[in-house]
């Protein structure tokens, strides 16, 4: 018998066992092809998401230019020193078994040698978590050290912070120092060797830069890190991470936060079992928004806010024609660099308590005081009350039912026809003017020319808190009805009038424009186009010699006897109005310097309009020695900066 | 044919053997051998450079007398433009030192040279470093800045007795803080791995967006004084080509170093009269 013999031949068991294992052995195959073949999209995608991680970068800011393309708001460098956490795992696997050889020394030192009375009820055994987030923490800290040692800086990592870190942005490197210096960046860039040989490495972002520093804060507006929202991330599942970016909280910066803002870069990575990287599967560059030209001119600026100096107040500048604004400033304002890459709330308590976050140019609406004597004196002439020869008699106070209303000329003005009444700001003339025109006739007319309504220019949180008073608004509002007094108040500029420096300058350009309306734009506009703009509005209905009569009175102002004498210059004709308002604010009776004016009266270019705003009752403020000087100083920048506009070139 | 294979086996044998008593040894002898290896080898290299040295000696010695006049007479002129320049250049600080006392400024750094001639080159993809012929005889220290004609040639990385290693600037470990000339941001110079009979190369990082270059008229790349090594508009490079980098608003771009680089035969060390607290903490 050979050797193998009891082998052949059939035996009925061994052939249901082959069988059997040939039937399992199929199932196997068929289970296989089903999952590689069929099913193998959804194991794709299971595979990604859990071997797949994608890092998100916003995209730098769009710049912001002025008019003449000086850069406003730009990007500067923002370095920090950073680690990878996965360039240290073996360091921290290290340390942490150094941690543990300690730990276990210390229990035999302690526990072990103690005899069995001395020894706690339960065994001090090592708390392995903690241990492992101190060996972490210890490891980084010597990174931190050396920075430390070549910038001169002192900065602890708190194993909060790691912690938060290493259970939200795993993949993003840690900041160990935020916001270097130029020079303490040099130091590292040359002192630490580059990556392989050190885990330091010198990370470079941007933080919005401010050339102008405080000049035009308001306008130009800040902005704030903020985390990525939910529908900016892609829904494939992949587990994401994202850096922070900036979004506009102020100003252009939040109006234009859609243009400004750049497009997000991503980086798709492998990661390991531990969710470290391991290979870059995918890389796109994040792309720098759009920039911005605007219509400032920041020379210009630089003007209106050098003389307003210190105190509360705001200053618009227009270009008459397009409605280009071309300064528009409020203080007290902010450094907006303080602002920048994150408010530190010292800076932020400082400016809440300065009342500097408001844009007063349009957020906050006035009574406008005298310079609304101009659309009184509009509407007058255009009702037909006023005429070039009517006069009234100024003795100083007006009777109106049996409360006084008082001319700031104790003595009265004597008889004054319109020019003089405009020259002198006489509040009799103008008392006498609107009670006979009454309130319906002022209102329609200062609603005809917007009081009543927001400009629509392109800068956020602009109020809709303007009062064009009416007789049924005060009923409505105040729940009294219309007495003569405050038709009398109105026709002053008083009362319940409330107007923006804005809406005062867009007036005036609709004034030397002869339009009832101007469409301010903080864009520019082309030059090369002579088409008019429409600004929505209509002519003003005035003839020309009612226009030249208004005209001539504004010039009067500033004028050698005008009450805006201080605004004028030789060879330069200035028309314009001065106002002074009582006004409660914080708390206190105070008053409002304003004036609004054009120039040059032969061709207006520029429109201005100026309030500086008491903040103690002691602040004794004049239109015209308050914030006339801050009209002519914008004037005069306008001559050195457009010479041909200004009338002092002939044209090319 | 056992015995032969036994014969195969004896250099793996005496390099086990080797590996054994190199792993059995005191950790203090095992330290000591690898700082001091260095200082057994520069014999070595200073003796191959003496010997160059002679033979160009002997070669120099068969010219001719005409071409040594010739020689003289060019060594001559070139020694009086010299003289003018150095006395342009004293007439020049003089300048400085009233400007900085007239706008109270600090001192700059101020450093004292040392020329040495260099005995080794170790030139491959990873590292570029050459060994110079004076150390710590001359008190030359770790960081110190070595410059050439050219510009830089890089930074002192160890320093022995009688020799030094230098990390040239075409090493992908040399990084250092840099500006374009008559630009004061800082960016980032960083060697890169180079590929043979090629110029060397570098690059440059967080270029800002609104310098622009082109290979016809190539921005050039200059020392900054800020990371506190070498001293302000020292010739790094050209930059011919800038491209997007991966923050979206920085810049990338190559630097053409000198093509002299690879090839000195002497450089200048840069020591500091006084040395930065914080150099040795770096190395």
């Amino acid at each position: 018998m050979e050797p193998l013999d009891h082998h052949k031949g059939e035996n009925p068991s061994i052939l249901f066992f082959l069988w059997l294992t040939l039937v399992l052995i199929a199932i196997l195959a068929i289970g296989l092809a089903w999952r590689q073949l069929i099913d193998r999209d959804a194991f794709e995608v299971i595979e990604k998401r859990q071997t797949e991680r994608r890092i998100l970068k916003p995209g730098p800011r769009g710049d912001i230019y002025d008019r003449r393309g000086r850069l406003l708001v730009g990007n500067r460098p923002h370095y920090s020193a950073v680690v990878y956490l996965d360039d240290l795992r073996p360091e921290f696997r290290s340390q942490y078994s150094k941690e543990l050889k300690k730990a276990r020394a210390e229990i035999e030192a302690t526990y072990l040698t103690a005899s069995p009375e001395a020894r706690p009820q339960t065994p001090p055994l090592p708390n392995y978590y903690k241990l492992q987030w101190k060996a972490r923490q210890e490891v980084i800290q010597k990174y931190l050290d050396q920075i430390n040692a070549i910038t001169g800086r002192n900065d602890r990592l708190t194993e909060t912070r790691l912690i938060r870190h290493f259970n939200e942005n795993l993949l993003l490197p840690l900041p160990l120092v935020r916001d270097l210096t130029p020079d303490q960046y040099a130091r590292l860039v040359e002192q630490i060797p580059p990556p392989p040989n050190s885990p330091i490495q010198i990370h470079t972002d941007t933080a919005r830069y401010y050339p102008y520093h405080e000049l035009a804060a308001h306008l130009l507006g800040y902005v704030q890190n903020k985390n990525l929202a939910p529908d900016e991330f892609p829904s494939d599942g992949i587990k994401t991470f994202a850096f922070q970016k900036k979004v506009g909280r102020s100003g252009l910066e939040a109006f234009f936060n859609e243009t400004l803002t750049g497009t997000t870069g991503s980086e798709l990575w492998r990661v390991d079992p531990l969710g470290f990287q391991d290979t870059r599967l995918e890389l796109q560059a994040p792309k720098q928004g759009q920039a911005l030209n605007i219509s400032i001119d920041i020379d210009l600026q630089r003007a209106a806010e050098t003389t307003l100096g210190n105190r509360a107040g705001a200053a618009v500048a227009i270009d008459i024609r397009t409605g280009e604004i071309l300064a528009l400033a409020s203080h007290p304002n902010y450094n907006q660099n303080h602002l920048s890459p994150f408010i530190p709330q010292k800076t932020f308590d400082a400016i809440n308590e300065a009342g500097a976050w408001l844009n007063r140019a349009l957020q906050l609406s006035y009574p406008p005081g005298s310079t609304f004597k101009i659309l009184t004196a509009i509407a007058g002439m255009r009702n037909g009350s006023i005429t070039l020869d009517t006069a009234h008699n100024c003795r100083g106070v007006y009777r109106v039912g049996n409360r006084i209303f008082r001319c700031h000329a104790r003595n009265g003005h004597g008889s004054v026809q319109l020019t003089d009444a405009i020259e002198a700001s006489c509040n009799v003339f103008f008392y006498a003017e609107g009670l006979d025109m009454g309130i319906d006739t002022l209102s329609t007319e200062a609603q005809r020319f917007g009081f009543h309504e927001k400009t629509g220019i392109e800068v956020p949180y602009e109020t809709s808190r303007n009062i064009v008073p009416t007789k049924s608004w005060k009923r409505e509002k105040i729940g009294s009805g219309w007495v003569p007094g405050d038709t009398a108040n109105t026709s002053i500029g008083q009362g319940f009038l409330l107007a923006t420096p804005l809406q005062m300058a867009c007036f005036m350009a609709s004034v030397a424009r002869d339009e009832t309306r101007t469409q301010p734009t903080i864009l520019t506009r082309s030059t090369l186009n002579p088409k008019p703009i429409e600004h929505g509005g209509e002519p003003i209905g005035l003839n020309p010699r009612q226009r030249a009569h208004l005209w001539q009175g504004m010039e009067q102002v500033t004028g050698r006897q005008g009450t805006g004498r201080l605004v004028g210059i030789d060879n330069f004709r200035i028309a314009g109005k001065t106002g002074t308002a009582d006004f409660r604010a914080h708390g206190k009776e105070v008053n409002l310097a304003w004036f609004i004016g054009f120039a040059p009266v032969e061709d207006p270019q520029i429109a201005v309009a100026i309030m500086v705003e008491g903040t103690e009752e002691s602040h004794a403020y004049h239109g015209g020695s308050t914030a006339g000087p801050i009209a002519k100083d914008i004037f005069l920048e306008f001559i050195r900066q457009y010479p041909e506009r200004a009338g002092r070139l002939p044209p090319p | 044919m056992a015995k032969l294979r036994l014969d195969r086996l004896k250099p793996l044998v005496a390099l086990a053997a080797f590996l054994f008593l190199w792993w059995i040894l005191p950790a203090a002898v095992k330290s000591f051998t690898r700082l001091n290896l260095s200082e057994f080898h520069a014999p070595a290299w200073l003796i191959t450079d003496k010997i160059d040295q002679l033979s160009n000696f002997w070669a120099a010695r068969n010219h001719s007398k005409i071409e040594l006049l010739e020689a003289g007479r060019d060594l001559a002129r070139t020694n009086a433009r010299y003289q003018i320049l150095a006395q342009r250049y004293q007439n020049l600080e003089k300048e400085i030192e009233r400007l900085e006392s007239l706008l109270d400024l600090p001192p700059q750094q101020e450093y004292h040279h040392e020329i040495a001639r260099v005995v080794r080159r170790d030139l491959n993809a990873w590292w570029q470093e050459i060994i110079i012929r004076k150390g710590r005889d001359y008190e030359i220290p770790i960081g110190a800045a070595v410059i050439f004609s050219g510009g830089i040639v890089g930074r002192v990385i160890e320093v022995n007795a009688y020799s030094s290693r230098v990390e040239l600037i075409s090493s992908p470990r040399f990084r250092m803080a840099a500006s374009f000339d008559g630009d004061s941001r800082p960016v980032v110079y960083q060697g890169r791995i180079q590929s043979g009979f090629v110029a060397p190369r570098g690059e440059v990082s967080d270029v800002p967006q609104d310098l622009m270059t082109t290979s016809r008229k190539p921005l050039s790349l200059v020392s900054n004084q800020l990371g506190g090594t070498f001293p302000a508009g020292l010739k790094i490079g050209t930059v011919p080509w800038l491209a997007p980098g991966s923050t979206g608003i920085f810049q990338t771009g190559a630097v053409e170093l000198d093509k002299r680089l690879h090839e000195l035969k002497e450089v200048t060390v840069l020591i500091p009269l006084i040395l930065p607290e914080n150099v040795a903490h770096a190395n």
